[in-house]
């Protein structure tokens, strides 16, 4: 074997590749492409999962059901829940920005795909973060809704047969729903954004892992 | 940037591409690929020239920067066409050269090489560049005698291979 791996040593310093050579302007035209690496990506998809919730908030409807809040009382809890909300969120993207910061192509490759992981764990934290806030704005909601004993306005919006239902009834169907739509859309969430990582860094994992099974 | 700045790079890259062509040739299955790499591999060279200015060989750190693109960056491209039979045009196989036993052996080689896992290809293919084993582990990241020691597994995997 050692013998054969030396013939292959000295083969493959004798020989160029069987690929045209690439020309001064193909290598010129290349350093203007866009990037497709793990690393861009991540940051991209990173972005977008810091900015959806804050657009969420500027759709007309969700500002409307935010006011529910208005006349039950909870304005006050509702702006703390607010301010800690934000702090959490500029800490998780000064994390992030600082650790991506971090990750330069120069390491050995340990290091590079430790911090590529340990970036993509800040995020990974902010969504389970994340996920967790809209199971509580939900509950929120819920005891909202509960405790808002003024329906009349809501109920001239809606269809008929909801006319014909008890206020009392309606109150627990609206609880009800909004409570299986906040589970369902959180576990949905979280999957999409489970797999979408898992497939983006498989190759990742797999090779940090063969990585680390040396120093053992 | 400036244009000398560029000049250089790409001047540096034109004469150094064999390196590149080799990590493309190992870790991709097909020409589009081994373009698509290419160009990530330069992309991040380019990215990264600025901090280079000269304190190493420039191929010397295009080593680095084009296995960790290839072992870690990379994401291969959606339109996977998985060509046959690719590694016998790999390598150009000067016939002359070789007697048909020795040729047969090192066709054989280069297959069972492919079909290495990443790190073990990016260990085998330092040591074919007749790296030494301070900067193999240097590269990669773990300590020179694990890189002793993985590639004495890497002997074994192909040995097995060849000899199944």
């Amino acid at each position: 074997m050692m013998d054969e791996l030396e013939l292959l040593k000295k083969d493959w310093q004798k020989k160029d590749v069987a690929h045209p050579k690439l020309s001064y302007n193909d290598i010129y035209s290349m350093l203007w492409k866009k990037s497709s690496s793990i690393v861009k990506w991540i940051f991209v998809i990173s972005i977008l999962e810091f900015a959806l919730p804050h657009l969420l908030y500027l759709l007309p409807s969700t500002r409307n059901n935010l006011n529910i809040f208005g006349s039950t009382g909870f304005d006050n809890y509702f702006i703390g829940f607010s301010v800690f909300y934000y702090l959490v969120v500029f800490y998780f993207i000064y994390q992030f920005y600082s650790r991506y910061k971090e990750i330069t192509v120069l390491d050995n490759a340990k290091n590079l795909m430790s911090k590529i992981i340990k970036t993509r764990t800040t995020v990974k934290n902010y969504i389970i973060f994340s996920l967790a806030m809209i199971l509580v704005t939900v509950l929120l909601f819920m005891l909202g809704i509960y405790l808002n004993n003024d329906f009349s306005n809501l109920i001239s919006e809606m269809g008929d047969n909801v006319k014909k239902m008890s206020p009392e009834k309606l109150k627990h169907t609206l609880i009800i729903a909004i409570g299986i739509l906040g589970v369902v859309m959180t576990v949905i969430m979280g999957t999409v954004y489970f797999l979408l990582y898992g497939l983006l860094l498989r190759k990742l994992n797999r090779n940090y892992q063969e990585l680390k099974k040396l120093e053992i | 940037m400036s244009k000398d700045l560029e000049h250089a790079f790409v001047t540096e890259l034109e004469n150094n591409q064999n390196i590149v062509h080799k990590v493309c040739t190992l870790y991709t299955n097909d020409r589009e690929a081994h373009n698509d790499l290419f160009q990530e591999i330069t992309i991040q060279l380019w990215k990264a020239y600025p901090k280079f200015r000269g304190d190493a060989k420039f191929s010397t750190w295009m080593y680095r920067v084009a296995l960790n693109t290839a072992i870690t960056l990379y994401r291969k491209s959606k339109k996977r066409v998985q060509t046959i039979d690719y590694e016998s045009v790999i390598f150009k196989i000067q016939a002359d050269e070789y007697d048909a036993t020795e040729e047969q052996q090192l066709k054989l080689m280069y297959k069972a090489v492919k079909q290495l896992n990443d790190i073990d290809k990016a260990l085998v293919f330092l040591y074919l560049e007749d790296k030494d084993y301070t900067e193999i582990a240097e590269t990669l990241g773990i300590s020179e005698v694990n890189a002793r020691v993985k590639m004495n597994r890497i002997k074994g995997k192909l040995r097995t291979i060849l000899n199944p």
